[in-house]
């Protein structure tokens, strides 16, 4: 009450012009103890107006604050009882909360250690996910940014392909107004001269309105003009540090060689890249501008080669669909009006970029609702154990009810309950994950961190998540045991009939969770295996491939003579067999197109991947011939231009007859098909086999980029060595790179590998919690009948017949979770598997698998306490009355 | 007399014996211009509840000021067992001040 008074007083006189800081005073009213206030504050108060005096007002304001900081000993502090009335009631319900915990030790500890798994797994899965949902997120106008690219229509349907021509951001910004900004984007390779040496480092070639588009904050440089002049290039905070020890390397002279161009290139530093997220799709190391590179001239009007990206931003996200209606009209002025009709440009959203080249952001989400699962399942542990325990605190509620208690305090009792449950869970779910990441990380070579958000962020989450589970676990409890009639529980009349219904019901939405989530790992696991498993139409054991490629030399005649020189030197080695020379190798296949169509069709040309192989190359590689001949030996003459060999895929898009000799024209030269091989896997089992023509070029031709062997596995390490030394003889700016194709058909997988990881760990997660939970069940289902099985003993019941009856309830559980999880895996699973061409089927031995695999875990988990259970002396548990 | 006193908790009770009435900022203010020497106000504040708790001053509150912020202050004056506290330590320190040797000057 003084303390009223005087703080109205207070308030009057402090027109002062300079008065102790606010917060400070604030601070200590609300901490210090009533019956010290009035000394303290005023003393502070008195002493910070002499100080003024002496010493002005900032170091009297600095005096005061640090007083007040050092008045807050525990001492001086307001206890916690006199906050205010209300926490009182609060405190008394933690007080309970942590008693009733401690009391029931092991219900307790299953519900604490399920629901921490539980958070564990959701808090894992959310920052996996979060990074591929948010992917990309970073750039402010990513509403309003679209990729432009074009569209091929052909008669086997709308192929898109996303290299465009350098002339049209240009175009786009001058035809089009709704265009505010446009870039373009190429990224390759570079090498950097330092003392020497050529250090590997990749660049962009864009536009400087590429940073009118996406957010790249700068560390150091102008932002008005971030690249001075053509010779200028901006370059990341970790190239910086690389290259020159320090962050601000502005200024700095880099010299560049540019294999593309061939040519090395003075660079100056005119800015520095701030660090950025890692989860977005251009991280540029290295900018140059495109319109500074030697061979920008004659690219700048070809509308004839298609090779960069091009990112518009538009005014609004709706122009979308006027560009894409305005766009056949350009196509037409460009290149008339036959094209038109097979070529089309469109705009993809900025959001649509990483499904369309990263991955897939539909398993994020499958993976998050996995989380979900989890960790429903261990808050559904929660509502079971406490609504199973109500006839034990029966007495508590009857007593707390005739002593005049409300239903709404009981209930509060009970969610702070849950409340205090859940959140000593989070807390040391969220511990786990801090030490688990790392391992996560490591396994499943991905990299997931705390590192995307603020401690603030962070603290949230996990209060957030404290909330929801509390609510979510401890609202049946609440209400259900609060509305026990007082009489009814004090006489402890209800056993646990009334709930029991809706426990099973809980009980079969957690089976029935984990069993989809078992059966789909399953089939995951099966697909996978079907995969790396089935024969990709060629060898991949025992193989491999050396790349070797004349664009690796700085010299290119010169590196065209050595790489000969290599080819003989591999095929004089004795552990090599077979070597065969290919512009591509299988799993590395040809991403180059050209126009091809049988001779006689006037029809639209087919757009068909090509690549080029010696005459040894379907021999190494074990592909069989269907239809005709190989290719003549190499040592029959030089290259067979004339000749091409298809695959059966390539047969059938042209629809050739095999009996007959057959002849495809590319614009106007014609060449005969001499073979036809059975289609092999170059891809992922993903993907349908592609349409492939092959060419002949003898092994001496500059176009091969592999060399390709069968090698002896015996004493491997020092044959790679020594081919390793010859590589390195031959003076390549490149280093040693080769290939296993083994491995390689195996890698092709590595995003289902992974998928497939996260799966088994979260189904058998989802397992061991809905495990937990069933046990504790177990024992409070024993603990309620032990008289009953106690009396059945004494009337002569056997083992064998008590173990039934305990058992009867959870086959019924099992069993009705498994006709719910059937539909749920069929629907979902179908849906998965359509994303590969070959595929397995969905078999009944799969959940017959899994069915008796959850049978054997429900067996051992309730099997224990119930043998126990029924084997022990019926006297025990009978002379109590 | 078996009384521990630190160096700060004897130098606020022989202010509080020279100004028979003070409180703390009045303490602060002496303390500052004796010694020449800064001195915090929380510091005050527990030096001054030790004393109390060791019944060497008494404390009872003050009229409200305006400087004050309108809040009143605590009132502190030495009781006679801090006098005779006081007392016996300065007796004490002189006694044994005589005993040093005059020849240790010359060590300096």
């Amino acid at each position: 009450m003084e303390g009223n008074s005087s703080h109205e007083f207070f308030i009057s006189v402090s027109t002062n012009k300079h008065r102790p800081p606010l917060w400070a005073d604030k601070l200590l009213i609300y901490f210090c103890r009533q019956d010290y206030a009035d000394e303290i504050l005023g003393d502070l108060h008195e002493a910070f107006y002499w100080r003024l005096k002496e010493k002005g007002p900032g170091k009297a304001k600095a005096k005061f604050a640090w007083e007040v900081i050092k008045s807050l000993r525990p001492k001086n502090l307001k206890s916690f009882y006199h906050f205010s009335l209300n926490t009182m009631i609060l405190r008394n319900y933690i007080k309970i909360a942590f008693r009733t915990l401690l009391k029931r030790k092991s219900t307790s500890f299953i519900n604490i250690f399920g629901l921490s798994l539980g958070a564990a797994a959701f808090v894992l899965i959310f920052l996996y996910a979060y990074q591929i949902i948010s992917f990309d997120d970073h750039h402010e106008k990513k509403d309003k940014i679209f990729l432009a690219y074009k569209e091929r229509i052909t008669p086997d349907g709308v192929q898109p392909a996303f290299d465009t021509w350098a002339p049209m951001k240009d175009r786009f910004l001058s035809d089009y107004s709704q265009v505010k900004a446009a870039a373009r984007i190429y990224e390759t390779d570079s090498r950097i001269v330092k003392n020497n040496q050529y250090l590997e480092e990749d660049i962009m070639y864009t536009d400087e309105s590429l940073f009118d588009i996406f957010t790249y904050p700068l560390l150091y440089g102008n932002e008005k003009k971030i690249f001075a002049d053509k010779q200028s290039v901006v370059i990341s905070a970790e190239v910086a540090m690389k290259y020159f020890q320090k962050e601000n390397a502005i200024g700095e002279v880099m010299e560049i060689f540019l294999p593309d161009e061939d040519t090395t290139l003075l660079y100056q530093v005119s800015a520095i890249l701030d660090r950025l997220p890692t989860n977005i799709s251009y991280r540029p190391n290295m900018m140059v501008q495109i319109e500074g590179i030697p061979v920008y001239p004659e690219i700048a009007n070809n509308w004839g080669s298609s090779f960069l990206e091009t990112y518009v931003l538009l005014d609004r996200k709706e122009s979308a669909a006027e560009l894409e209606a305005a766009f056949p009209d350009l196509v037409e002025t460009l290149w008339g009006a036959e094209v038109r009709e097979n070529t089309n440009f469109k705009l993809l959203p900025y959001n649509q970029v990483y499904d369309q080249f990263i991955g897939r952001k539909a398993d994020a989400y499958t993976l998050l609702l996995i989380g979900f699962g989890i960790l429903l399942i261990a808050a559904i542990n929660f509502m079971n154990l406490s609504t199973a325990q109500a006839s034990q605190r029966m007495k508590e509620i009857g007593l707390r009810k005739v002593l005049g208690a409300f239903r709404g305090q009981l209930r509060t009792q009970f969610v702070t309950e849950a409340f205090v449950t859940s959140l000593i869970a989070i807390l040391i779910g969220v511990g786990l994950v801090f030490f688990i990441a790392p391992y996560f990380n490591d396994f499943f070579d991905v990299s997931i961190s705390f590192g995307l958000f603020s401690p603030l962020q962070i603290l949230s989450f996990c209060a957030g998540l404290a909330i929801a589970l509390g609510i979510l676990s401890g609202s049946y409890p609440a209400i259900y045991l609060s509305s026990l009639r007082s009489i009814d529980a004090l006489q402890q009349k209800i056993g646990f009939g009334g709930s029991a219904n809706f426990r099973n019901i809980l009980v079969v939405l957690q089976f029935s969770i984990a069993l989809f989530l078992i059966t789909s790992a399953i089939l995951i696991r099966n697909q996978i295996s079907f995969m790396t498993q089935r024969d990709m139409g060629f060898n991949s054991q025992n193989t491999l491939a050396i790349r070797a490629s004349a664009s690796d030399f700085a010299d290119r005649d010169q590196g065209v003579v050595r790489l000969n020189t290599l080819k003989e030197q591999l095929r004089n080695k004795s552990y090599l067999t077979n070597v065969a020379l290919s512009r591509s190798i299988p799993t590395r296949w040809t991403r180059s197109f050209t126009f091809v169509r049988p001779d006689g069709w006037n029809g639209d040309p087919l757009r068909m991947r090509y690549t080029y192989v010696d005459a040894n190359f379907f021999n190494t590689y074990d592909i069989n011939l269907k239809y005709g001949n190989h290719f003549l030996a190499d040592s029959e003459g030089g290259d067979q231009r004339e000749s091409v060999i298809l695959n059966e895929a390539a047969m059938k898009a042209f629809e050739f007859d095999p009996s007959s000799q057959n002849v495809i024209k590319i614009g106007d030269r014609r060449m005969n098909v001499v073979g036809i091989v059975e289609d092999f896997n170059f891809e992922s089992l993903q993907i349908e086999v592609a349409p492939t023509l092959m060419f002949h070029r003898t092994a001496a031709n500059p176009v091969h980029t592999y060399v390709s062997a069968q090698i002896s596995m015996s004493d491997l390490p020092t044959k790679l060595e020594e081919i390793e030394d010859m590589w390195n003889e031959l003076g390549s700016t490149n280093d040693f790179t080769y290939y296993f194709m083994s491995d390689q058909v195996q890698r092709l997988y590595e995003a289902e590998e992974r998928y497939l990881g996260m799966v088994t760990m979260f189904s058998a997660l989802a397992i061991i919690v809905a495990c937990l939970g069933l046990y504790g069940l177990t024992l409070f289902i024993i603990e309620k009948r032990r008289k009953e099985i106690s009396i059945r003993k004494v009337l002569g019941a056997e083992i064998r017949g008590i173990l039934q009856l305990i058992f009867r309830d959870f086959t019924k559980w099992v069993i009705v979770s498994f006709i719910i999880s059937v539909p749920f895996v069929i629907f979902f699973m179908t849906d998965w598997l359509e994303g590969y061409h070959y595929r397995i089927p969905i078999s009944w031995i799969t959940f017959a698998i899994t069915l008796a695999m959850v049978f054997a875990l429900v067996i051992v988990t309730v099997g224990y306490q119930s043998l126990r259970a029924a084997s022990s002396n019926p006297v025990n548990h009978l002379k109590d009355e | 007399m078996n009384l521990q006193l630190g160096v700060l908790e004897e130098m606020i009770l022989i202010i509080l014996l020279m100004k028979d009435e003070t409180y703390g900022v009045d303490i602060a203010k002496e303390y500052e211009s004796q010694l020449n020497q800064s001195i915090s106000l929380p510091a005050i504040h527990v030096v001054l509840k030790r004393l109390e708790k060791k019944d060497l001053v008494t404390s009872k509150m003050g009229e409200p000021t305006a400087e004050r912020g309108g809040r009143r202050k605590r009132i502190y004056q030495a009781t006679n067992k801090g006098y005779e506290a006081a007392r016996y330590l300065q007796q004490k320190r002189s006694e044994m001040w005589k005993a040093i040797p005059a020849m240790n000057f010359s060590f300096q």
